[in-house]
């Protein structure tokens, strides 16, 4: 049976397309990698579809693009060398909400919007990233490791128990909700672990070359009943990053994160350009954004301890540091702010990464947070290099764990159908990550131009990887020619 | 107690006694070893960090497994159920230790289990298999049946430490046994020893023939030979009338008030008179202010605490029953855990002294790592000897002590070798100097 | 087939004559039982082996030289931390050769960055004490402070302080394993530079073939080298006191506090622990089995049985404890927040605080599993699986009724129930159940026991950790994913295609029950015929 009909009966005709106009969306995205070439696209509605479907590509050496969003920013879902995508976008469905165990368990293509709007009905949330786009999937975000601002759970990331359809086709299910007869079972699915091998750890920054995930339970927490959002102005970054270190061990706060003035502005600004470039010029080099909250009890108390404890420590320790309720000189900002912390960014606006010039490259890595200023001083020596303006990049630091790590974020921003700034951007990309490499930044997520030079350096731990890709995908169908595959 | 239980599983089956000349008494104790090695870790509550970690000086030396407990009694069990058979590794890894009981105590924070007596009874089982003891000991052993003393030195001269100044009574309720170390090498303890008793108004006795006290031959397994030297001893000191018997080595007070009636078959309580070691004698005359010591010595300080007189240092009381039910003893046995050590009592009068700046060691107490040198150890291994002291002469750098005090001639002359070894300037003193210093005017 | 002279020597060329043998005492001394964790059984018996040879090795080079050299010569090699995990860390066939990694022992601490770096010889209680000298703190798993972190790590790694710390998993930082083939592979940043100091791999994450839930117990490669997560603690000294076997650390009692609770049910028990995690309070959560307070006041053995033998299956069943830990890591101001919310908790549910004592014996720098030898002499925890708090309050009952077929010769605990807890804030529950029996009994049920508990968790659909290595492989495998156990044997066969490593581990308990004929009645699943390969 052709491919065509084979999987037109697997999920529906409706639910099949090898139309070239309806390909094309899924061959770029908004990054600057080349257009791909779809073969076909399918949107399968459950996870038995999706086993029939990616069990067949791989008997008839189909390559497999897995998409649940619509949203992406670094090429992983174009497809590189043809092939089939598997939209997951249909399979929206919240499985699971699980108060007593602050548990939700949904598929691969429920988004941001839906997830953030359902759950907050019942008084819960989702720890979630910086402004993540309303479209996007949530367990695609989470799969691939993107940060959250919240950063004062000891014990880090949320992703539970997930089921997985392997490159074979199997239908797999890790963690606790591996046991028969899942979801009917006293096990909930609370532990991601297991059974046998950390299976789920395979699925991580993987994108897609390792299996389709089709749904996950994930941890959901209560919404505080007291929040209160304090910024700080910065110049010295070297001071907000001891400031960090004194303070965020003392489990102190809920969010916590630092902007410079590009990327607060792009964040802010509602009237472009005129905003941005207000703003960008008047806000100070970097932002502190620290949200402090009082939780389901005592709510006041806990605000009260912590602001004590703040108060303390500027006074004796970091008198220069200003930690208050408005950044001076923008008032109203606290409200704002918390909005767009506690909400994923509005489908109908354009992300704010993309409004700056259109488009944008955003180089983030890990590392210790004392070595971020040497970072950011040679990621602007790099950009002087290549013409790029230094005042032009966007940084985002992202304290993590306590502050014993960070994850600085440099998004240089450039006009797509400028070829010149985008090869500009490309190879300043590029460098920059190699030189940054070399120095120890640490690069858990390979995308497009990364993943050849990380895996160079990385050259024995790809060697394994690719020893366990060829346990599960020996004829490598899942997402080829991206990671190391 | 089984009794009580409804149901009973099993009739109670061995009879047992604590006595070490069968090794089947400690097979139970031996096969029951869980091999959480906690008998070489310092007990984790005090575990000090990432130094000093352990205090069995065997297992940190030879470091397979074999050479601490958990090793030690998996041997000696295939041994005792005949599944093993002697060799010369096998002799190195039961007699090269120190029997500190370092591991009899961290096993019994936790469990029943006999591992000190396991370990006497092997070396029990080597000299009864015809292997043991090691050559070395063998010597010693001449030299005592010789020369009544360890050293094969002339019995004559073993009073040759007795100064002018010196006068011990006729007769005495103490009796000061000195000891074969503090008679024929370290004199200068014997001597603080009388000086301290002089000052404090007691008089004192010596026992008309001293012989040695058997220590190294109950040590290494030559039971007979060490009985027979106990009976000798005891009736010797009994015919003397003595109410006390003080002394001054930490080897000889475990030997008296411990070995002695373990070899006997009878109590502590049934030797018919106390058993003192200085520093009990004087802490308690210090308190009652019999004993003034008021020259200052200046100086940081650390105690180390022989094994002999802390952790092996609980009185002795035979024990025979029965084994039943999950292991149950019948009748109730009190075990000896070590927690009734003499670890306070130096302490307070090293602190009573003016001028000690007293500081303790990452390892004190029951958990203070072995000198290396007791109980034959030092004369079948002394390269061992010196590598425990220098061991322990590194915790002694480590918290910057400049005088390291002890209690028994054996740590006091180990250490001290060490020390010259290692060109280190700490002073090393037996605590009887340092008492006998203080109270002089 | 032996170990040659010529295999010798080159073994010992690696590491130097001190720190190799074969002498036959020597290798006595690592006997798995019969005393210890799991000993005493039919699997020790029968499974363990005395090593054919040992072998010390210093460096993490040292350890891939030997493993290259065995995998060469078709030597099989185990990995061995401290051994104290029972007849699963020891030789399971003869002449292997047992790599005593106690001489890995190195240290480093990064105040700074929260984690310490130290090699498999490296245990707990000397790890928690240099953290709490520098503000900080990890779980000293239920194993006791006397296991090896790294071994602990990818092995279980809980106890009740995860209550607030979490999985071992995201513990784990740069780490290094020589693989069975003798070839090194770097995890997290060590992949791509020499700073361990970040865990998460360059895409697809490889630490998970460092375990499962649990452990592999070394049929995988072999870890030399392990960063580890250390969380904030708070700035006060715990002073220990006490003399042996008496100690434990005081607390500085506004900064750290234990407060038991009596609560008036199971229900109010879990519901105390939800509570705690959705107000997102206190440092350590757990019940607390009726018979640990036994123990803990017991002197002796036969006064365990005096005090255990007054109680029975209605003071076991109505004895609902609620032990909780605060701990001030933010301030003085914090800890009484913390405990305010916790007293209104317990108001709520008709809780009462009990007096307790302002010292640890167990959990924070110590976990005193040793005591759990001290009743019977013998020892297993047939499950400690995190999941959620729906399983774990029901999973010990399932498991008490299972028990009850099998006591004697197990010890009669009156139907207790065993011990569950919270963990991750609530979102995670835990349950373990322990089982105890003297080794001089007669223990072939015991064996069956433990695999029938294993059919009971498939039955009841419960999560469990005795999984991959620890129950037949075959009888879990169709149950669990489904099939993971094709998914586990293909990536050893990838890794280990000689199965040189640990042999036969993973399918070591499928062994066991065809070797022993009083498990064959046991086994209703269906296995290959020819098991190694």
């Amino acid at each position: 049976m052709d491919a065509k009909s084979k999987l037109s009966e697997i999920v529906g005709a409706e639910n099949f397309s090898d139309d070239p106009v309806q390909l094309r969306v899924y061959a770029t995205d908004f990054s600057y990698y080349p257009a791909g070439a779809p073969n076909y696209v399918v949107k399968p509605a459950t996870s038995e579809e999706v086993a029939a479907v990616v069990k067949f590509c791989g008997e008839n050496n189909i390559p497999v693009v897995p998409c649940s969003s619509k949203v992406h920013f670094y090429g992983a879902t174009i497809p590189k060398e043809g092939g089939l995508v598997l939209d997951l976008s249909r399979m929206d469905k919240i499985l699971e909400i699980d108060p007593d165990n602050r548990r939700v368990r949904f598929q691969a293509g429920v988004t941001w919007d839906k997830l953030t709007k359902e759950l907050r009905e019942q008084g819960f949330r989702v720890i979630m990233p910086l402004t993540p786009p309303a479209e996007r999937s949530v367990l695609t975000d989470f799969l691939e490791r993107e940060e959250p601002t919240n950063q004062v759970y000891d014990y880090g990331e949320p992703l539970q128990a997930m089921e997985v359809v392997w490159p074979t086709g199997e239908l797999f299910r890790m963690g606790s909700a591996s046991v028969n007869g899942y979801p009917d079972s006293p096990s909930k699915g609370g532990n991601p672990s297991g059974p046998g091998l950390d299976f789920y750890r395979f699925f991580q920054c993987a994108q897609g070359t390792m299996g389709v995930v089709t749904w996950t339970n994930l941890k959901m927490e209560s919404i505080p009943k007291m929040d209160k959002i304090l910024f700080a102005p910065l110049a010295d970054l070297d001071l907000g990053m001891d400031f960090l270190y004194r303070i965020l061990p003392r489990r102190i706060g809920q969010e916590v994160l630092l902007l410079n003035n590009v990327d607060l502005a792009a964040i802010l600004a509602e009237d472009w350009p005129g905003d941005f470039n207000k703003l960008k010029a008047a806000l100070p080099p970097w932002t502190l954004i620290l949200v402090i909250s009082g939780l389901l009890r005592r709510p006041e108390e806990k605000i009260a301890y912590e602001e004590a404890f703040l108060a303390q420590v500027m006074r004796d320790e970091f008198s220069t540091i200003r930690l208050a309720e408005n950044l001076p000189g923008f008032s109203g900002l606290r409200t704002k702010v918390m909005s767009i912390l506690r909400n994923p960014w509005p489908a109908d606006v354009p992300h704010w990464k993309n409004r700056v010039k259109g488009a944008c490259q955003s180089l983030f890595f890990h590392t210790r947070p004392v070595r971020t200023q040497s970072f950011v001083t040679k990621v602007q020596e790099i950009s002087a290099r290549f013409g790029y303006p230094v005042n032009d990049i966007g940084i985002y630091i992202q304290p993590l764990e306590h502050n014993r790590a960070c994850r600085p974020e440099f998004t240089f921003f450039y006009d797509p159908k400028d070829e010149t700034e985008t090869a500009t951007v490309r190879a300043l990309y590029r460098e920059a990550a190699i030189e940054l490499l070399k120095d120890g930044a640490v690069f858990t997520r390979p995308y497009g131009d990364l993943a050849p030079i990380v895996y160079e350096r990385a050259a024995s731990y790809a060697a394994n990887l690719k020893r366990l890709k060829k346990v599960f995908d020996p004829n490598n169908i899942m997402n080829p020619s991206s990671l190391c595959f | 107690m089984a009794d009580n239980q409804a149901v009973r599983y099993y009739s109670p089956r061995s009879d047992f006694k604590l006595d070490i000349t069968d090794i089947q008494n400690f097979v139970y104790d031996m096969s029951r070893c869980i091999k959480c090695k906690g008998c070489s870790w310092v007990d984790h509550t005090y575990m000090p960090g990432a130094k000093f970690m352990t205090r069995c000086p065997s297992a940190a030396r030879y470091e397979f497994d074999a050479y601490g407990a958990y090793g030690k009694v998996r041997i000696g069990h295939a041994m005792a159920e005949g599944l093993l058979d002697w060799n010369d590794k096998a002799l190195e890894i039961i007699y090269a230790c120190t029997l500190c009981g370092a591991c009899d105590v961290g096993c019994k924070r936790n469990l029943d289990l006999e591992i000190e007596l396991s370990l006497e009874s092997l070396r029990v089982k080597a000299v009864q298999d015809g292997v043991g003891p090691m050559p070395a000991h063998k010597k010693v052993a001449q030299n005592i049946a010789q020369h009544h003393n360890m050293y094969g030195a002339p019995h004559e001269k073993r009073t040759a430490w007795i100064s002018s100044a010196i006068t011990p009574a006729k007769k005495a309720d103490v009796l000061y046994f000195v000891g074969c170390t503090a008679s024929y090498v370290n004199k200068e303890i014997a001597q603080s020893t009388a000086k301290i008793l002089k000052a404090a108004g007691t008089d004192f006795m010596l026992m008309p023939d001293e012989w040695c006290c058997g220590n190294t031959l109950f040590s290494v397994g030559l039971l007979d030979d060490a009985r027979a030297l106990a009976q000798r001893n005891i009736d010797e000191v009994r015919k003397t009338g003595a109410k006390t018997l003080l002394i001054s080595c930490a080897e000889g007070y475990r030997m008296w008030k411990v070995d002695y009636p373990k070899l006997l078959g009878i109590s502590t309580a049934d030797l018919g008179f106390q058993v003192l070691h200085l520093v009990e004698y004087v802490d308690e005359k210090v308190k009652s202010g019999t004993l003034k010591m008021t020259r200052p010595f200046e100086t940081r300080l650390t105690y180390h605490d022989s094994c002999s007189l802390s952790r092996l240092s609980e009185p002795w009381t035979p024990y025979e029953g029965k084994r039943g039910w999950m292991g149950c003893v019948e009748p109730r046995l009190k075990r000896r855990r070590g927690a009734q050590g003499i670890y306070a009592q130096p302490r307070d009068i090293l602190r009573a002294i003016p001028g000690v700046n007293l500081v303790e060691m990452p390892r004190t107490r029951e958990n203070t790592f072995c000198c290396g040198a007791g109980r034959g150890t030092q004369a079948a291994f002394p390269d061992f000897a010196q590598w425990a002291a220098a061991q322990r002469l590194e915790e002694v750098g480590e918290i910057g002590a400049e005088t390291l005090v002890s209690s028994c001639p054996w740590c006091k002359n180990n250490f001290a070798q060490a020390v010259k070894a290692g060109g280190s300037n700490v002073q090393v003193l037996d605590i009887s100097e340092v008492i006998c210093a203080s109270i002089e005017e | 087939m032996a170990i040659s002279k010529e295999i010798y020597k080159a073994l010992e060329a690696v590491v130097g004559a001190q720190y190799i043998s074969d002498d036959p005492v020597i290798c006595e001394g690592y006997r798995s039982g019969p005393g210890g964790y799991e000993a005493g059984l039919g699997y020790e018996r029968v499974m363990a082996k005395v090593p054919g040879c040992v072998i010390m090795p210093k460096t993490t080079e040292d350890v891939q030289r030997i493993v290259k050299i065995c995998y060469r010569n078709d030597i099989p090699y185990v990995p061995y931390s401290t051994g104290f995990y029972g007849p699963r860390s020891h030789p399971h066939v003869e002449d292997a050769l047992l790599i005593d990694l106690k001489r890995m022992n190195d240290f480093v601490l990064d105040e700074k960055h929260f984690y310490v770096e130290v090699g498999p010889g490296m245990i707990y209680s000397p790890i928690q004490e240099e953290c709490m000298k520098h503000g900080a703190y990890v779980v000293i798993g239920g194993g006791g402070a006397q296991a090896s972190a790294i071994a602990n790590l990818i092995g279980d790694g809980w106890s009740p302080l995860s209550h607030r710390i979490g999985l071992p998993h995201r513990r784990i930082l740069g780490t290094e394993v020589v693989m069975p083939d003798g070839e090194l592979l770097r995890l997290g940043s060590l992949a791509t530079s020499d700073d361990p100091f970040w865990g998460e791999c360059p895409g697809p994450d490889l630490r998970g073939l460092l375990r499962g839930y649990t452990g592999l117990r070394g049929c995988l490669g072999i870890v030399t080298r392990m960063a580890i997560k250390t969380l904030p603690f708070q700035p006060e000294r715990l002073e220990p006191t006490g003399i042996s076997p008496n100690t434990a650390l005081a607390l500085p009692e506004k900064r750290i506090k234990w407060i038991n609770f009596v609560v008036p049910s199971k229900d109010a028990q879990v519901m105390a622990m939800r509570e705690i995690g959705h107000a997102e309070i206190a440092g350590a959560v757990t019940k607390v089995p009726l018979f640990w307070r036994a123990i803990a006041k017991a002197e002796c053995k036969e006064e365990f049985w005096d005090l255990w033998s007054k109680e029975n299956e209605e003071t076991v069943a109505n004895f609902f404890i609620v032990r909780v830990l605060l701990i001030g890591y933010t301030s003085e101001e914090q800890m009484a927040y913390d405990e305010r919310v916790l007293m209104d908790i317990m108001g709520e549910l008709g809780g009462q605080a009990r007096r307790t004592k302002p010292s640890d014996e167990s959990w924070i720098k110590n976990a005193d599993s040793a005591g759990m030898w001290l009743m019977c002499g013998g020892y297993v925890s047939v499950d400690y699986v995190i999941e959620t708090l729906t399983q774990s309050p029901v999973h010990g009952p399932e498991y008490a009724e299972v028990k009850k077929k099998y006591t004697p010769p197990l010890m009669p605990d009156y139907g207790d129930p065993g011990w569950f807890q919270s963990f991750e804030l609530g979102h995670q529950g835990y349950s373990e159940f322990l089982v105890y029996w003297d080794p001089d009994d007669d223990t072939n049920p015991v064996d069956q026991f433990y695999v029938d508990t294993s059919k009971m968790n498939i039955k009841n659909r419960f999560y469990t950790s005795l999984l991959g290595p620890h129950q037949p492989l075959y009888l879990t495998g169709p149950k669990y994913g489904p099939n993971y156990h094709e998914f586990l044997l293909k990536v050893k066969n990838e890794f280990d295609p000689k199965w040189r490593s640990h042999p036969p581990v993973p399918l070591a308990h499928d062994v066991f029950v065809e070797r022993a004929p009083w498990m064959h009645h046991m086994k209703d699943w269906e296995s290959p015929d020819d098991l190694m390969k």
